[in-house]
């Protein structure tokens, strides 16, 4: 049996992202460097096949999922509840905390100029974010962090596929601004 | 929803400066995050300078948007429209003391509501990225996603009952039985125990207070014991019965005869009145 059979196989039964790890316990023979490998080599047969769905990294883990020009013919079938669409005060939490963190509740009150704490306790159920450490002021507060999970929700492989800060339209690395910022801390 | 109208909107001539707001404008608090996010509205929607906000304008704009919905608000939420509306008059009232000709940045009373609005408004970039890639994923489907067919009939039975069936069934529930009411056993009081309570009492006594007999055990079964013992033992001619008048303490005195109710008994003191006096004052001390 060829390994990419064997991950091809254990993706197909799967209806969660697995890590390369949790692939190569299908056979005593695999690696985590050759689930890598054979997965390179299964996206690029769909690929030249065209087929209709493809291998995606969601987090550390892969999962095949159809490929989104499908999305509107799936979308007339009835479907399992699939994760909801994040409320406008979710998504600015989880950006704040995706940039900043780990970060306190204050500090993202203070970004947000309202209070977070119930929207952290969501975040929390949801297991977008999670606790990652305590600070060192006062009362020791939970610092948040965001997680695997954040990353499925977004079909992200790592954090690193956000835009870096200068990337964005308002770049807060104006003179003035630094400043500012400078004499607050 | 709350229709804000710039005051002097209808005096103002059209035409003059879209900075200077003569068009009413809209606004609906709910759709707003908070107050960061209601002033940056203000401020990019009338393609104002933000490192040159007019605070006084911002300000009775600001104050006017919110004044609609405040009441509608959870408090919690209301108090943070109302800290950003109190912040924006301390900078109004800030600008309008006497200072140098040309500030240095860090000084503009207006600074660090710059930062926190620049802040606020990088922070929403970041979520129309998010917002951005949740709907790219929501594109994708895993496996699972088109519901189960539904089981192939026969497999699951028909559900046959009708109303009346339902109702026939819940008929043939027995009641619940009444339920029964169970008093605990109080331990019996025997008329001898209380016999030989009072016997064992005149042997250090002349004198028994007839509650004595009863009120530690505080039941209604030892105060009929001790009554009828009493009476059983008036009867021997063991203690005579004395009571002053109706609802007084009732005494039991060693030796025999029956004292009527309400006839006190010549009570024959061994004291001299002298020594009665004595030991009444006493009675006063600590």
């Amino acid at each position: 049996m060829k390994p990419e059979q064997i991950v091809e196989a254990t993706l197909f039964a799967s209806q969660t992202p697995l890590t390369a790890a949790e692939i190569a316990r299908a056979d005593d023979e695999l690696t985590t460097a050759a689930v890598d490998e054979a997965i390179t080599r299964l996206r690029e047969t769909y690929e030249s096949e065209e087929r209709a769905f493809q291998i995606y990294e969601l987090g550390d883990g892969f999962q095949i999922l159809t490929r989104p020009e499908y999305a509107s013919y799936l979308e007339r079938f009835d479907s399992v509840p699939r994760s909801p669409f994040l409320s406008g005060a979710a998504l600015e939490t989880l950006a704040i905390v995706a940039y900043r963190q780990p970060i306190g509740r204050i500090e993202i009150e203070e970004v947000r100029g309202v209070g977070a704490s119930s929207v952290l306790r969501t975040l929390t159920d949801w297991e977008l974010v999670e606790v990652v450490g305590r600070g060192e002021g006062l009362g020791r507060p939970l610092l948040y962090g965001t997680t695997r999970t954040f990353l499925e929700h977004f079909g992200l492989r790592d954090l690193d596929e956000l835009p870096s800060p200068d990337e964005l339209p308002v770049v807060l690395s104006g003179l003035q601004v630094d400043e500012a910022r400078d004499e607050e801390s | 929803m709350t229709l804000a109208t710039e005051p002097g909107a209808s005096t103002t001539p059209r035409g003059r400066s879209p900075l200077e707001g003569v068009e009413p404008f809209l606004v609906e608090l709910d759709r707003f995050q908070g107050p960061l996010d209601l002033l940056l509205h203000l401020i990019r929607s009338q393609d104002i300078d933000i490192f040159d906000i007019p605070i006084a304008r911002i300000t009775r704009q600001f104050q006017l948007a919110i004044a609609g919905g405040l009441d509608e608000m959870p408090l919690e939420r209301a108090g943070e429209f109302l800290e950003m509306a109190a912040s924006l008059i301390r900078i109004k009232a800030q600008l309008l003391l006497p200072r140098p000709e040309k500030l240095a940045w860090e000084e503009d009373p207006r600074a660090e509501l710059v930062r926190r609005l620049l802040e606020y408004e990088h922070f929403q970039d970041v979520v129309h990225v998010l917002e951005r890639a949740e709907a790219q994923r929501g594109r994708h489907f895993a496996k699972g996603y088109v519901a189960d067919r539904p089981a192939p009939e026969g497999m699951r039975p028909e559900l046959e009952v009708t109303l009346a069936d339902l109702l026939e069934a819940a008929s043939r529930i027995p009641e619940p039985p009444p339920p029964v009411l169970v008093r605990p056993p109080s331990k019996a009081v025997s008329v001898e125990e209380k016999v030989s309570l009072v016997r064992r009492l005149f042997e250090k006594t002349k004198r028994i207070a007839f509650e004595r007999l009863f009120k530690p055990w505080g039941t209604r079964a030892h105060a009929t014991a001790a009554f009828l013992a009493a009476l059983e033992l008036a009867r021997q001619q063991i203690l005579r019965i004395e009571q002053s008048k109706p609802f007084a303490p009732i005494w039991l005195f060693a030796g025999g005869w029956i004292a009527t109710v309400g006839e006190p008994p010549e009570v024959e003191l061994d004291a001299e009145p002298e020594q009665v006096v004595a030991a009444a004052e006493r009675v006063g001390e600590p």
